[in-house]
């Protein structure tokens, strides 16, 4: 029954120590990962390897932001209650955008600077005028394809994602003080035109940072499914994060079996909404098989990367989708944050499949060979350990940047809907 | 809910006999005369589950019917009575339903069940009911789905009927994903329902409680459990006080229809079973009978937007345009992205095609008889000209060149006649085209054949040329093609 219930006595909701703790061991350690995974890695083509490593790990992190805000929209948006007790670590989550903006600064500062080994489309732009004059394709995108421009649209999704995780985390906590229901229905009104915002700077940040690797292919689901992919982060570490908050004494009365499994059962949709999205993508370019449009696949299926392309299949949907069908493995915690470390990997292994195919590129006999293009056997995966380690040091950096706002409670003591919240039962 | 097992049988006579003269009285409230009656029976009635037993019970027992005589003028009117299925209770919140359910089944009651106008959270606990097993059925009906959409397409299109469309395979398994998805959905929503009612016994129009007025709120405000009369410790007097005491605001007992013709379904729901079944029957029937009769009446056009375009096939008159053609030539200003005449470095001509030889078979004005520098005749290319000959030539020349492919063949079945070009016959004269001409007809057609430049690429062009060209040989060898040394083989 949706009995109402209160905060155990005994509950434990303030953060304490655990933010600090968290942001003092995070933060260098996973500097120095990344350091240490420049220093020793290639360094050919202006460490391009590195770079798109780099990208996307920051990718994974920025992802996983990115879900967390979104269980703060859509919370509000649907007036839910059940998750009441952990959106204020998904909160906490959505607040280190402005940091994660910091650390964006890691790609986008040496293009700006000159270091044209990113993006191709950067490259291109370097290029002597008569050289850019005999691809119109390319010539056609310039105006938004630009380093500059590109730049600016960054800054404009980070100051967007980073008000829009500002406000409602204000209001939120406000509302500890006051228990001013108002509060949560300014937030409701809000959320609406915020969801929209959202989707739009997520499909316009997933164009850039992502798509616009291999700049002549495009896809018009590819931003749904990295948010697709993003919602499956998001759920499997506010899971994980949750948990391991309440191994430290925290949060042990609020935070209960029926949370995971919500937490669960949303993880398991979006598995399937990612897998939707991914072969409604692979579904028409395979059928059309359009010169432009099948590199993408051809590239991926018929390479070094063939065996990656069967571990996304796998890794990314059918395991996790199959295992977390049951009810139990979303309520046996042990197994669920196994499932859950499972998904989480496996989100980076889909960014990673991603990303870096469109590595591969550069002059060859005397002609600009953009990505996804030439000899099948001149495709190979690169220096996997140096991106794994990158992604190790960006996770670690992460959880030190969440730790940097952890603070005050760790659940809103005072939102009208904890009681319903506390009480909950699946049923 | 689920029925108990008939673990009671042994005193339902008596139990019957008296139960059914206590509970009319009972019933209209008037007293409790009768409780010394009622509990001397047992507090049990056991009512078979099978309709007709029930029916002989009532025929059998006159005395009940002449119970109900006597008390017609009693507030439930002139309905005949059976015997007392149950009561009713009607609680006022779904909070008073699920604390009720729980004393009842703290009581130790199992044959029960609870009634509401929307889900009530909670209410499975408390009734102390299992987990269903619905979920299961439902997985396995939904991989019963994916097995056979899966199944379905490959016996259709990979078995049964295989037809080759430009060299696809007839089996492809991402081609046959959607497919499979839907029927996964469809084979798991029919299990979810049809499931559902089974696991619930439904559907029962002829439950007693349905006899009750009371009833009808359950669909729209009323909150309402209900006892039955074969529960062990159903006793009329005590479970009502039970139900009272658990907050219940009104109390009535059901008793069954003593019609046993009241628990059939409704002559007019079979009605609309079997209608609904027959229509669903027509438009098989339709094709049946499509298929097994013939007509002289032109097609069902149901999208006639999709049967005939607003467009212009090529080379056809198009008068919208200045020049009447529907073809358009090359637009103005457009420039290849790599031209053999820019001093920038370029490896290809794929884009201006000034090499004429090989995208023609145009050399200073003739048609060439040998073969572009680009072209090295290999037994690989022969092969890949063999292939591609079968996909894009056989529907009209035949495996065999000889102009007798299934398109035509059709044609002089169906009395027509519409031969294709034998491409190896010597006095047809496609053995003495120059290469370069063969190349051109590939390319751009020739009388009815329509060119083929948009589909095949150059390369694969030539490779058909030299398959032709092998062809024409196999078929007009004679034994001083065959190597001196195995002509032996030959009869």
């Amino acid at each position: 029954m949706s009995a109402t219930h209160t905060l155990h006595p005994d509950e434990k909701v303030k953060a304490g120590k655990i933010g600090g703790q968290m942001a003092k061991i995070g933060i260098p350690l996973g500097l120095v990962l990344i350091v240490v995974a420049y220093l020793l890695g290639p360094k050919d083509n202006g460490a391009r390897i590195f770079q798109y490593g780099y990208l996307t790990a920051w990718l994974f992190v920025w992802s996983i932001a990115v879900g967390c805000l979104f269980f703060v929209l859509i919370h509000h948006l649907s007036r839910a209650r059940w998750s009441t007790v952990v959106r204020r670590i998904a909160e906490n989550v959505a607040l280190t955008f402005p940091l994660l903006g910091l650390l964006g600064l890691g790609f986008i500062l040496p293009m700006l600077a000159g270091n044209h080994n990113l993006f191709y489309w950067d490259y291109f732009k370097a290029q002597p005028h008569e050289w850019q004059h005999l691809d119109h394709h390319m010539v056609g995108k310039g105006g938004w394809l630009d380093p500059n421009v590109f730049a600016i649209r960054y800054v404009i999704y980070m100051l967007i994602y980073s008000g829009l995780a500002w406000w409602f985390a204000k209001q939120s906590r406000a509302q500890d003080e006051s228990g001013d229901a108002k509060l949560s229905e300014r937030m409701r009104i809000a959320a609406g035109p915020g969801t929209l915002v959202f989707a739009l700077t997520t499909v316009f940040a997933g164009f850039d940072l992502g798509m616009s690797l291999s700049p002549k292919w495009y896809s018009t689901i590819y931003s749904v499914n990295i948010y697709g992919g993003a919602m499956i982060g998001a759920y499997a570490f506010l899971a994980i994060l949750t948990r391991s908050i309440q191994k430290t004494g925290r949060l042990t009365h609020s935070v209960t079996t029926e949370h995971y499994h919500d937490l669960g059962k949303l993880l398991f949709g979006f598995i399937f909404f990612w897998a939707y999205t991914a072969f409604s993508q692979f579904m028409l370019i395979w059928y059309a098989n359009i010169p432009e449009e099948i590199v993408f696949y051809k590239y991926r299926m018929f390479t070094d990367w063939t065996n990656w392309s069967i571990a996304v299949l796998l890794g990314q949907w059918l395991i996790p989708y199959v295992l977390l069908m049951s009810r139990w493995t979303k309520r046996v915690l042990p197994v669920f944050m196994i499932l859950a470390v499972w998904c989480l990997v496996f989100h980076w292994v889909d960014l990673y499949w991603n990303v870096m195919p469109n590595a591969t590129w550069g002059v060859t006999h005397g002609r600009v060979t953009g990505p996804l293009s030439g000899p099948l056997e001149t495709h190979h995966v690169q220096a996997v350990w140096q991106s794994i380690v990158i992604w190790l040091g960006m996770t670690a950096v992460f959880v030190g940047f969440v730790g940097t706002r952890m603070k005050g409670n760790l659940v809103p003591v005072k939102d009208p809907m904890l009681g319903p919240s506390l009480g909950f039962e699946n049923y | 809910m689920a029925s108990n097992e008939d673990d009671k049988t042994t005193e339902a006579d008596e139990a019957l006999k008296g139960e059914a003269k206590a509970a009319p009285a009972d019933a209209s409230d008037a007293d409790h005369d009768e409780d010394a009656e009622v509990e001397t029976s047992g507090g049990s009635a056991d009512h078979d589950d099978a309709g007709d037993d029930a029916g002989d019970d009532e025929g059998g027992d006159e005395s009940a019917d002449d119970d109900h005589g006597g008390h017609d003028d009693d507030d439930h009117g002139a309905s005949a009575q059976g015997e007392l299925y149950g009561v009713l209770a009607e609680f006022d919140t779904p909070g008073g339903l699920v604390k009720a359910a729980r004393k009842v089944k703290d009581a130790g009651y199992t044959e029960f069940d609870c009634y509401s106008p929307f889900p009530v959270h909670g209410i499975d606990d408390a009734m102390g009911i299992k987990r269903t097993v619905l979920p299961i059925v439902v997985f396995c009906g939904g991989f019963a789905g994916t097995v056979g959409g899966a199944f379905l397409q490959w016996w259709m299109n990979a078995y049964n009927w295989p037809w080759n469309v430009s060299g696809k395979p007839a089996w492809s398994i991402p081609a046959n994903v959607p497919i499979a998805f839907e029927t996964t959905i469809l084979a798991a929503v029919l299990t979810t329902f049809f499931g559902m009612w089974i696991f619930n016994k439904l559907p029962q129009v002829w439950h007693p409680l349905f006899r009750l007025d009371r009833f009808t709120k359950v669909t729209d405000d009323g909150f309402m459990l209900g006892i039955e009369a074969r529960d062990r410790r159903f006793d009329l007097d005590r479970t009502t006080e039970l139900l009272k005491k658990a907050g219940a605001t009104e109390v009535e007992p059901a008793f069954l229809d003593p019609d046993p013709a009241a628990k059939v379904m409704p002559r007019w729901l079979w009605g609309v079973i079997i209608a609904t079944t027959v229509m669903a029957l027509i438009p098989f029937a339709l094709i049946f009978k499509a298929r097994a009769s013939k007509s002289s009446q032109p097609h069902w056009h149901i999208f006639g937007d999709m049967d005939f375009q607003p467009r212009a096939k090529s080379d056809s008159a198009f008068d919208e345009f200045p020049d009447g053609r529907a073809n358009r030539g090359e637009i103005a200003g457009t420039v290849a992205t790599c031209s053999s005449g820019s001093s920038l470095p370029c490896d290809d001509d794929r884009y201006v095609k000034s090499d004429t030889a090989f995208y023609q078979g145009i050399e200073a004005g003739q048609w060439i008889t040998g073969l572009p520098r680009q072209i090295d005749v290999s037994e690989a290319l022969v092969a890949r000209g063999k292939q591609r000959f079968e996909i894009y030539c056989t529907p009209c020349h035949g495996y065999d060149g000889q102009g007798a492919g299934i398109v035509s063949e059709r044609v002089k079945k169906l009395g027509g006649a519409w031969p294709a070009r034998n491409l190896v016959d010597a006095k047809a004269g496609v053995v003495t085209m120059p290469n370069g001409q063969l190349f051109n007809t590939i390319s751009n057609g020739f009388n009815t054949m329509q060119g083929y430049a948009s589909q095949i690429p150059v390369d694969d062009r030539w490779a058909i040329v030299m398959y032709v060209r092998a062809l024409e040989r196999s078929q007009n060898a004679t034994l001083d093609d065959v190597p001196a040394d195995r002509r032996g083989e030959l009869r």
